[in-house]
């Protein structure tokens, strides 16, 4: 059975237009090469976490001189997931979430979600990420692109908590819970190996 | 942070020259061993050979960038497939709304005689039609011919839950080809 099987996939793949593996190592490598040096400025500036632009941030384009290729803020500030985990997020099925407070939220709400997310037991750990160190990893990642640093200070950065589930099929039941919390503005799931960092965003 | 870069002697600067010649030698041996199935793969997941190849760039890029920890690992192959699987996962989700184009096939009961040639359903449509995990684990168990403890471990998921989603896709499978299908697989 399995030999017809393979037999029909091989047949499906027949119209393979074909393509020099060659070809696909180099640009393989110039894509890896970017990825790669973007990753080292992420470990240089400290396993820099960028962060995502909450709500009502405006997103300016910067000056052309900024050169290709176009950074905008929001861009610049959204959440690079980290190397091992998805590269997209997932709306179900995350093992790792990154909650993000509002810029607005008080102390008194980060309080609140901070002893849910420590009560949890759905809940493996916990990373809080301040937006003081958020804004940090900022200036540090980019500071070879001063305007980008200069339209932007740490009050724009939101507190963040980087989680890691005990068990992705809890997503769903965590996400809704801590949605519900004041405060709170947006949550962010990745799928992750426990190699990953906490969270799944660098 | 200081950019020790331009003060590097120039005997650093050779060595690290080295070093990534040897890393591009020892990627590019893989990709002629590995790209090929690996973008034929992606193509059975999403049955198109364009996007076949973004997808395979873009997986082989990601593994480039961490070459030095990815060449250490036991399996760089099976290693290749689950950053693929991944690569295509996120493409999906991305692109959730793109398979109703195949809505309107219609699901042919067992009965039925075979369309004309150009209306019959093939492998790779069908294969679209499945859920994205269970496509998965047909082409890593079947096309490729993994074993199902080695798609389990690609795919991140328990041995059975791999036999449970096989044996519902091949069945999805059958109604979706047919009589001639269903031959095929007993």
């Amino acid at each position: 059975m399995d030999g017809h099987l393979r037999d029909r996939f091989d047949e499906a793949v027949a119209g393979d237009p074909g393509l020099a593996p060659g070809a696909l190592a180099r640009a393989a490598m110039a894509e890896g090469g970017r990825i790669r040096r973007r990753r080292t400025g992420l470990t240089a500036a400290g396993a820099a976490v960028l962060v995502v632009a909450a709500g009502g941030l405006a997103v300016a384009n910067l000056p052309r001189d900024a050169g290709p290729p176009p950074v905008t803020i929001a861009a610049a500030m959204l959440p690079a997931p980290a190397s091992s985990c998805s590269v997209e997020p997932v709306e179900e099925g995350a093992t790792d979430l990154a909650v993000f407070l509002g810029t607005a939220a008080t102390e008194r709400q980060r309080a609140a979600v901070e002893a849910a997310v420590h009560g949890d037991t759905r809940i493996g750990a916990v990373v809080f990420e301040s937006r003081q160190s958020a804004h940090q990893r900022f200036v540090s990642l980019w500071a070879d692109n001063p305007e980008l640093v200069a339209a932007i200070d740490a009050s724009q950065f939101p507190d963040s908590f980087r989680l890691r589930l005990v068990a992705a099929e809890q997503d769903a039941a965590v996400r809704a819970r801590l949605a519900a919390m004041p405060g709170v503005e947006q949550i962010i799931g990745h799928r992750c190996p426990v190699d990953a960092p906490v969270g799944g965003l660098w | 942070m200081t950019d020790t870069s331009t003060a590097a002697p120039a005997a650093w600067s050779r060595a690290r020259r080295r070093a990534k010649e040897a890393r591009d030698e020892e990627f590019t041996a893989f990709v002629e061993a590995a790209g090929t199935r690996l973008r034929r793969s992606a193509y059975l997941m999403c049955r198109d050979w364009h996007l076949a190849q973004d997808l395979t760039q873009h997986t082989l890029a990601k593994m480039y960038a961490a070459w030095d920890r990815v060449r250490t690992k036991a399996s760089v192959e099976a290693y290749s497939r689950r950053v693929l699987m991944n690569v295509v996962f996120d493409q999906q989700s991305r692109r959730s709304g793109s398979e109703i184009v195949l809505a309107d096939l219609p699901d042919r009961a067992g009965g039925e005689p075979a369309g004309a040639p150009e209306l019959r359903v093939t492998l790779v449509d069908a294969l679209a039609r499945l859920d994205v995990r269970d496509r998965a684990v047909l082409v890593l168990r079947h096309a490729e011919d993994h074993s199902v403890e080695t798609v389990a471990s690609i795919l991140g998921l328990s041995v059975s839950a791999v036999k449970m989603r096989n044996a519902r896709a091949l069945e999805r499978l059958r109604t979706l080809l047919g009589d001639e299908f269903r031959q095929l697989c007993g």
